[in-house]
């Protein structure tokens, strides 16, 4: 009689604990939201008519996100599997010199040069999570290390040089049309001006998200990192699946490397060492938590495109880069704060 | 039974209090929701100076949230609490209640001295050494001689003496030992009850919370049972046996058949389901293990901490690491444990996914069965995980709740039927009814049996001799890192009977080997 009054009693309170936890998600996603129309709606009333809330503007701000947003899904694969990744804004700037340096100094075709670069990445993926699992060290130790051999790499392969297609150095001669086709991966004229690089990230986030929501990896990944010790003894992948995560992650910042090299038609060695703040706080913004087990696709996307619209606005209301930096920071400890709340609530 | 002589009879206790009923513990109308889940309905409790209040229920019957409220770690949403007459006020004078966990919740990293010290440092910047009044509290608990060791590196038993040595340094008036020994050898148990004794003796209010029926009817002088959310029950002087608190706390249960004696037993033409050949582990901890375990039985390792038996259960699953030859289901080699055995662990801490619903946990070690081409079949996942759900009669109303809002023995029939899905030829579990309310045992338990008649192993880790009794067909004693001959449970008429036959094979192995340090058995 215990047993069923007791059953009774969870049934009631099961329900509204079930609705309570839809109401968390709700609030989560809500939250982000309704942060993103308060900051439309604040930079429409503050900006110059047709500046801001513009289709035009709409589509520079979903092209300028795109770059922080397949970057952020990448490391959403490994803060859901309870890592962390500090070394992808230094593998975007190897990606974007290694295509560089091979294509046009060494003369190789730009497609063994993308390749390259993708090799690159998923070696480092691989390095990484093979000092974190077999060696058991702290992957924030390991990829701090890592991003810096990375960029030591980077200087040294490029010679700190900037480098530009259109512009060989003495010598050298780049194919016009390997420079078509590689600058057509980034633009190319889709209907209504829709940036190329909008819809790569439409991709990436479409896969992800099925990876993280819809298969059996993106499960297991989620249980992995909600609790790696019950799924050492539930004989999880646990390497495979780290391995895969940590490689998606330098893939994708690879990927993001080569679609800004397209778009902007020259690379530089420091690319990428600025990504490290934005990537992570897209993905904390976007809901996913540093302890592992949780995290989305849609919220990272979510994330990206808010941090976007606050750059893009103040970028328009000239209010100078420093104040982009205060407003960065103060939104994603808000959405730190915001994210214990909702969780608070659920109790 | 060392502690008899200095405990006043109950009788006196009584009277004692009776003149001076303020001076204790006093708790009137405590009241605690965590949602909509009513954990606290109204309870009403004294504890009185001078004796141990024994407090017993099952899990979810709110016993851990009168714990957590009395240490101070979450407030009550209604009710009273006083101390010695005045008001108390549990959050800001949290000082004066000391809680020793199971696992005791010091520093490891310090010193025993500085454990002893840290939060009364006093003002100086340089740090301060032990004074004269410390370093009497210290030879009292004996564990002077040890107080620069490191506290990682000490006994559990002694870490427990540390975190009472805490409390005792600022005079805390109330002591709350909560399940404290299920992890101690039989003398360190008996020492850590001898120091309860003490405690309350020295006037102090002393609560022990615990599961062993038999330890609350030995020390307690009054069990108070509590029951969803309420206190229903105080068994004292005649009333308080083990008898009585077993039948006070199934009490409102439905009605059960007395528990049908488990008389099935394979035959012994049934299959081998697991040999073990000059098993040893990797560390030590066990030694040229031989062991032929049938299918469909349910067989007992049962060992203190260190004898070596967790090890040995855990290595079968291979977690541990054992060299010699294993063969499952007449397939020898090593590369057939991953795929034929499944493990549970004792702590719930290691077996669930916190952040995963209930369906989830169930289905966590699936894989082609729930998906397509790599893509999950949510419709399927769900079927599985409520067919299961019924099968082992998990109170949930859906398998989408969160795990953590089920009940610790609810949670652990989840984390067995996650490891039973896979269908393994040995399950091997570790601990499996710790921390877990009656009505539970008698579940899992007949799970196990249900799944070794199904033609399987169960290996079980026990640290109690009842699991043992109720639960396996034979029990090897572990002890120094070697097996017993074998005991047949069903040869043995009650559990004390398998009680002396135990402790008898514990300590014949224990005089070979080290005891724990201690007052060594006499021949």
């Amino acid at each position: 009689m215990t047993e069923n009054q007791a059953a009774a009693k969870r049934g009631g309170p099961g329900a509204v604990t079930l609705s309570g936890r839809a109401l968390a998600v709700g609030l989560r996603v809500g939250g982000i939201v309704i942060a993103i129309a308060l900051v439309i709606i604040v930079f429409t009333l503050l900006s110059k008519p047709n500046t801001f809330f513009t289709f035009t503007n709409a589509l520079g701000v979903m092209r300028s996100m795109s770059t922080i947003a397949i970057v952020a899904l990448g490391l959403t694969l490994v803060i859901v599997v309870g890592e962390i990744d500090l070394s992808f804004g230094y593998m975007y700037g190897l990606a974007s010199i290694l295509i560089g340096v091979a294509w046009i100094v060494w003369g190789w075709p730009i497609y063994a040069a993308i390749v390259l670069a993708f090799l690159a990445a998923a070696g480092l993926g691989a390095v990484n999570a093979l000092l974190v699992t077999a060696l058991k060290i702290p992957s924030f130790i390991v990829t701090l290390g890592t991003g810096q051999l990375v960029f030591g790499t980077t200087l040294l392969v490029s010679n700190t040089a900037t480098l530009n297609p259109s512009y060989p150095p003495p010598g050298k001669v780049v194919p016009q049309g390997e420079i078509d086709w590689f600058f057509a991966l980034s633009n190319q004229d889709l209907p209504f001006d829709i940036p190329m690089q909008a819809l790569w990230m439409v991709g990436v986030a479409l896969v992800i998200g099925f990876l993280l929501s819809r298969s059996l990896f993106g499960f297991r990944l989620k249980a992995i990192g909600g609790n790696p010790a019950a799924a050492e003894l539930a004989r999880l992948p646990i390497t495979k699946y780290k391995f895969a995560a940590f490689m998606l992650c330098s893939m994708l910042a690879a990927l993001a490397a080569m679609l800004d090299f397209a778009f902007i038609g020259s690379v530089q060695p420091n690319a990428g060492v600025s990504l490290t703040f934005p990537v992570f706080a897209a993905v904390i913004i976007g809901g996913a938590s540093l302890a592992g087990g949780r995290g989305t696709a849609i919220g990272t996307l979510s994330g990206a495109l808010l941090l976007a619209l606050i750059a893009n606005g103040l970028a328009l209301l000239s209010a100078g880069s420093y104040l982009s930096n205060f407003v960065s920071g103060a939104v994603t400890i808000a959405a730190v704060v915001l994210d214990r709340f909702t969780q608070s609530l659920r109790k | 039974m060392s502690g008899a002589a200095t405990v006043p009879p109950s009788a006196d206790g009584v009277d004692n209090a009776a003149g001076t009923a303020p001076a204790g513990l006093r708790i009137r109308g405590l009241r605690k929701w965590y949602g909509d889940t009513r954990a606290l309905d109204g309870l009403d409790l004294d504890a009185r100076p001078g004796e141990i209040l024994g407090v017993a229920g099952p899990n979810g019957a709110g016993k851990s949230t009168l714990i957590k409220i009395l240490a101070g770690e979450t407030g009550a949403d209604d009710g009273e609490i006083s101390l010695g007459g005045r008001t108390w006020d549990t959050g800001s004078e949290g000082d004066r209640v000391a809680v020793v966990h199971q696992e005791p919740q010091l520093f490891p990293n310090l010193s025993v001295a500085q454990n002893l010290m840290v939060g009364r440092e006093g003002t100086r910047a340089l740090v301060r050494g032990l004074t004269a009044d410390e370093k009497t509290l210290l030879a009292d608990l004996a564990i002077l001689e040890i107080a620069d060791r490191p506290l990682a590196e000490v006994p559990l038993a002694v870490q427990q003496r540390v975190e009472i040595g805490r409390a005792l340094a600022r005079d805390a008036a109330v002591f709350l030992f909560d399940e404290p020994n299920s992890a101690l050898t039989q003398e360190e148990s008996e020492d850590l009850f001898r120091r309860m004794h003490l405690l309350a003796d020295a006037g102090r209010v002393v609560l022990l919370v615990s599961h062993r029926i038999a330890e609350l009817a030995q020390h307690a002088d009054r069990v108070a049972l509590v029951l969803d959310g309420l206190c229903t029950t105080v068994l004292e002087g005649e009333a308080l046996t083990q008898e009585g608190i077993a039948a006070g706390l199934v009490t409102g249960q439905a009605a059960r058949e007395p528990e049908e004696q488990i008389t099935i037993r394979a035959g012994d033409d049934a299959a081998t389901a697991l040999r073990l050949r000059a098993w040893t582990h990797g560390a030590g901890e066990f030694d040229g293990i031989e062991l032929h375990v049938r299918a469909g039985e349910i067989v007992a390792m049962v060992g203190v901490e260190g004898s070596g038996a967790r090890e040995l259960v855990r290595s079968i699953a291979g977690f541990e690491k054992g060299t010699g030859q294993i063969e499952i289901a007449g397939r020898e080699g090593r590369g057939r444990v991953a795929s034929a055995t499944s493990l549970v662990s004792a702590d719930r801490q290691t077996s669930l996914f916190t952040n995963l619903t209930i369906g989830d946990n169930m289905v966590a070690r699936l894989n082609r069965e729930i998906t397509r081409a790599g893509a999950l079949r949510r419709g399927r996942m769900h079927e599985i995980a409520r067919d299961l759900r019924d099968r082992f009669q998990v109170k949930a109303s859906s398998v989408h709740l969160p795990i953590r809002s089920l009940s610790g023995g609810n949670q652990q029939k989840v984390a067995i039927a996650a490891a039973i899905v896979k269908r393994p030829e040995v399950l091997v579990l570790e601990e499996p009814t710790r921390g877990v309310d009656i009505g539970s045992k008698r579940e899992i338990y007949r799970l196990m049996r249900a799944y070794a008649q199904d033609g399987h192993a169960v290996i079980i880790y026990c640290t109690e001799v009842p699991e043992v009794f109720e639960a396996a067909d034979l029990a090897y004693v572990v002890s120094d890192g070697r097996l017993s001959n074998p005991l047949i449970v069903m040869n043995y008429p009650d559990v004390e009977a398998l009680a002396r036959a135990v402790t008898r094979l514990e300590r014949h192995g224990a005089v070979g080997g080290g005891v724990p340090a201690g007052v060594a058995p006499s021949p």
